[in-house]
């Protein structure tokens, strides 16, 4: 962050605006290439084929719609090839192992290419959005690859459609507010990641390893809950940072979270969860699949489809997919029956539900096998082998609640609404001040950190 | 927000991120960090073949945090936080009572513990001559009153019970030596090591237990050498703020007694004290001079016994009181003697020499974590 960073924005705001987007497409490939030195090739390969087909797709799509479709799917299935290969192939190849008779299956040692499942989405939106006629053509290799590869949400997204940003790729004015609400942005993004979530994630690192003798009812919701904050920092945090990053580059990209521990249902928990993913789900899987319009038999199967393959996204491993289905059968219940309920009920009943049903849902979404899964529920739910409490459990308590009360307070906007009231001069003086503040105490985290999984990210 | 407003955000921000890159790149690289006790990382020589080997940018990014501008004072400010936020430690290391840091027990895993007392046992059961076995609780044991209350420390004590009983050899109890003065200075405030005094206590128990009469405490004089010493605890803790610790010495070396030391092949001299150290962040290394492979010692006492030492260092602190009761103290340590191990074995060492006791003597960390000891055999 302090050799990356300032040497990109530097250069940046040096050059002329027609070399700017060259030096954004050669940083991001130093910024992916430094995690995998590799897989650059990948990345420029996934490039020059969506570059390539792009044009064909474009070139087809007003008089020839077939052939428009043609490279469409030969686009497509390229690039689910690719994200098959690198993230599923060992998981396909462990499961046909264990088959009789498929036993000389075996997996192999690839390293999972950093961001490939936000890219490739990110990738396919254009061939998609340009056979529907929703963005044009990028005939410049140079701004299409920027797209591609664009550092700021490269490894956890949003998930940027090209319609949203084609326009920026071509010109992007920027201005003083514009690149200060990215720095207020950024602040913010950087305090989440590494003030919060990184030290509310050790709590969860502690009990997710615990022994299940070991594990008491108040231990495991402890450590549960600390998880459930833990990514919902990690991940709105650096979500936060690109989009401030992006607006730094003059960018827009669009929002990723929005309070989503403050929704009153599931369904609305997912409207506010990861936006962008669900977005890519809705307008690219949901809807061409007939969505809502081919009766109610059919939009059920239609939830349960985009659901599973929802939950196989976020990682490879059956048990995610496991997980999607889980929410997908609590946004079916909701659609049929309890969302009317819900209505009605006090708006408590609503916050409750939804939390303990997310919380319930990290559980599967965390820990990889079925037997630990099983072995906590057991714990979370008072049949475990740990009993009430442990001695221990109170001493994390104590070590942890200042921790917790802090972190439950900012999953609210209640800190956002009662800055907001604050005399427009006092914010114009309280806004840099806190900026450094986060500044100092962020970088006191970072440089003391032995392990940090930010540090992973690169920038 | 104002044009104003935003001006000045946007100029602390882009100021903050590219004066501390300016001064990365400025600042002279540091070789040794004193307030840590390790190398630092040093720029790494980029090569295609490091980059692809992904060693390159690892190395890169431990290079940045181990080279970064005032690093000493961050980790401390990080501490600071921590404690703030209602933590009682950081990185492990508890804040206890009276500036004492005292970092928390993790039992070993259970098959490398076995594997060490196994071999002790092995040992004991096919000597012809009298094994000794002793281990030496830390902090963490005698002092877990200090520490706050629940937090997870597992028990030494039941390590200790568990070793004893499957050693083979003849136990001696240090344990109850030490808790029985646990409101005296017996281990350093901001070290994992014992004190001179701690040792004394160690060295009267061992002595009593092996059927020797130690020299009374009454009959040494300490003297201090250095009040200046901050530990390995302190090294890690990022706790910068705490008071240091005081070395002391109680027996001094005896002219007539030699020391050999074989730090190679060939032995040097050596000494109880090697006073050089105490310039140095590693002060308690002067006690023998530090890690070695093989101490061999003689003194004026040459109608007592001989007796050999297996042993990690907080032995260092307690050779010294043994040149009244030994006419010849050898002390190996395993982790250094192994190459002279693979032709002869310790056995061997102890017919050769003509030893007539063996101490295997280590703290329960050590013992429980080490992976040399199998070497005994």
């Amino acid at each position: 962050m302090f050799v990356y960073l300032p040497v990109v924005l530097a250069v940046y705001y040096i050059v002329p605006w027609k070399w700017r987007n060259p030096w954004l497409f050669f940083v991001n490939l130093i910024f992916y290439g430094w995690g995998e030195p590799v897989y650059i090739v990948l990345m420029l390969f996934s490039i020059v084929v969506n570059y390539i087909t792009g044009i064909f797709v474009g070139k087809y799509r007003d008089d020839n719609k077939p052939k428009a479709k043609k490279f469409l799917v030969i686009n497509i299935v390229i690039n689910l090839a690719l994200l098959m290969f690198f993230k599923y192939f060992n998981l396909f190849a462990e499961t046909l192992s264990q088959i009789p008779g498929l036993d000389s299956i075996h997996t192999l040692n690839i390293a999972l290419p950093i961001g490939i499942s936000f890219y490739t989405f990110q990738t396919m939106s254009y061939p998609i959005d340009i056979y529907r006629g929703d963005g044009d053509v990028q005939k410049n290799f140079i701004s299409f690859g920027t797209f591609v590869a664009l550092f700021p949400q490269l490894i956890a997204g949003p998930i940027i459609r090209y319609k949203d940003v084609a326009s920026q790729l071509n010109f992007r004015a920027s201005s003083a507010e514009q690149f200060a609400s990215g720095v207020r942005r950024f602040t913010i993004g950087l305090a989440k990641k590494v003030l919060i979530a990184n030290n509310i994630g050790k709590l969860w690192d502690t009990y997710s390893v615990m022994a299940a003798t070991n594990l008491s009812f108040v231990g495991s919701w402890l450590g549960i809950l600390a998880f459930s904050l833990q990514i919902y920092f990690d991940f709105s945090g650096y979500s936060d940072m690109a989009i401030g990053l992006g607006r730094m580059l003059g960018f827009e990209f669009m929002e990723n979270f929005n309070y989503p521990y403050i929704s009153r249902s599931v369904t609305e928990f997912w409207r506010r969860w990861h936006i962008s993913l669900g977005t890519w789900f809705r307008d690219y899987v949901y809807i061409p699949l007939g969505g809502n319009r081919k009766g109610k038999n059919r939009q059920l199967l239609n939830i349960t489809i985009v659901w599973a393959l929802t939950g196989f996204w976020h990682g490879a491993a059956w048990t995610f997919m496991l997980w999607g289905l889980y929410y997908a059968a609590f946004l079916i219940f909701e659609k049929l029956y309890w969302l009317k309920v819900l209505e009605k009920a006090p708006r408590f009943v609503g916050h409750f539900y939804t939390v303990f049903v997310a919380v319930c849902g990290w559980v599967l979404f965390q820990l990889t096998s079925l037997s630990a899964c099983a072995s906590y529920y057991k714990a979370m739910f008072g049949f475990g082998a740990g009993g009430f409490i442990k001695p221990v459990d109170t001493f994390y308590l104590a070590s942890f609640a200042v921790m917790f009360v802090i972190s439950i307070i900012a999953c609210t906007p209640l800190l956002k609404n009662l800055y907001k009231k604050l005399p427009e001069k006092t914010q114009s003086y309280a806004t840099p001040a806190i900026i450094v503040l986060i500044l100092v105490i962020c970088t006191a985290y970072l440089v003391d950190a032995t392990y940090n999984p930010f540090l992973y990210f690169r920038f | 927000m104002t044009k104003r407003s935003s001006w000045v955000q946007i100029i602390l921000f882009t100021a903050f991120i590219s004066v501390f890159f300016a001064l990365f790149v400025l600042m002279p690289d540091k070789g040794f960090s004193e307030r840590e006790n390790r190398e630092l990382t040093q720029e790494p020589a980029f090569s295609l073949e490091s980059l692809f080997a992904k060693k390159f940018t690892t190395k890169f990014e431990s290079y940045t945090t181990d080279q970064f501008p005032f690093r000493d004072s961050w980790t401390t400010l990080k501490a600071r936080s921590e404690l703030a936020i209602g933590k009682e430690e950081n990185k492990g290391v508890y804040l206890c009572k009276g500036d004492t840091l005292i970092e928390a027990y993790e039992a070993p895993l259970q098959t490398q513990l076995d594997t060490n007392i196994q071999a002790v046992k092995t040992f004991a059961e096919n000597a012809a001559f009298p094994v000794y076995f002793a281990l030496i609780p830390g902090n963490s044991e005698i002092h877990s009153n200090l520490i706050p209350k629940n937090a997870p420390n597992d028990s030494q004590k039941d390590i200790i019970d568990y070793c004893y009983a499957n050693s083979g050899a003849k136990n001696i109890d240090l344990e109850s030596a030490l808790a029985s003065h646990s409101d005296e200075y017996i281990y350093y405030r901001t070290d994992h090591h014992w004190t001179s005094l701690g040792a004394y206590y160690g060295y009267e128990a061992l002595m009593t237990a092996m059927g020797h009469s130690p020299s009374p405490l009454s009959s040494y004089t300490p003297q201090t050498v250095s009040d200046r010493f901050y530990g390995t605890v302190y090294s890690k803790s990022g706790m910068s703020w705490v008071k240091p610790d005081t070395i002391e010495i109680y027996a001094p070396q005896d002219v007539s007694t030699e020391v050999l030391n074989y730090l190679e092949t060939e032995p040097v001299e050596g000494t109880f004290y090697d006073y050089a150290f105490l310039e140095k962040k590693d002060k308690y290394s002067m006690f023998m001079g530090g890690n070695t492979p093989l101490l061999k010692i003689t003194t004026k006492r040459s109608d007592a016994p001989k007796i050999l030492i297996i042993r990690d260092s907080y032995m260092d602190s307690l050779v010294p009181y043994l040149q009244n009761d030994y006419s010849e103290i050898d002390v190996m340590d395993l982790r250094y003697y192994k190459t002279q191990l693979i032709n002869s074995s310790v056995s061997d060492y102890v017919r050769e020499n003509g030893i007539d006791e063996v101490l295997i003597c280590y703290s329960v960390y050590n013992f429980g974590t080490d992976t040399n000891v199998f070497l005994l055999n």
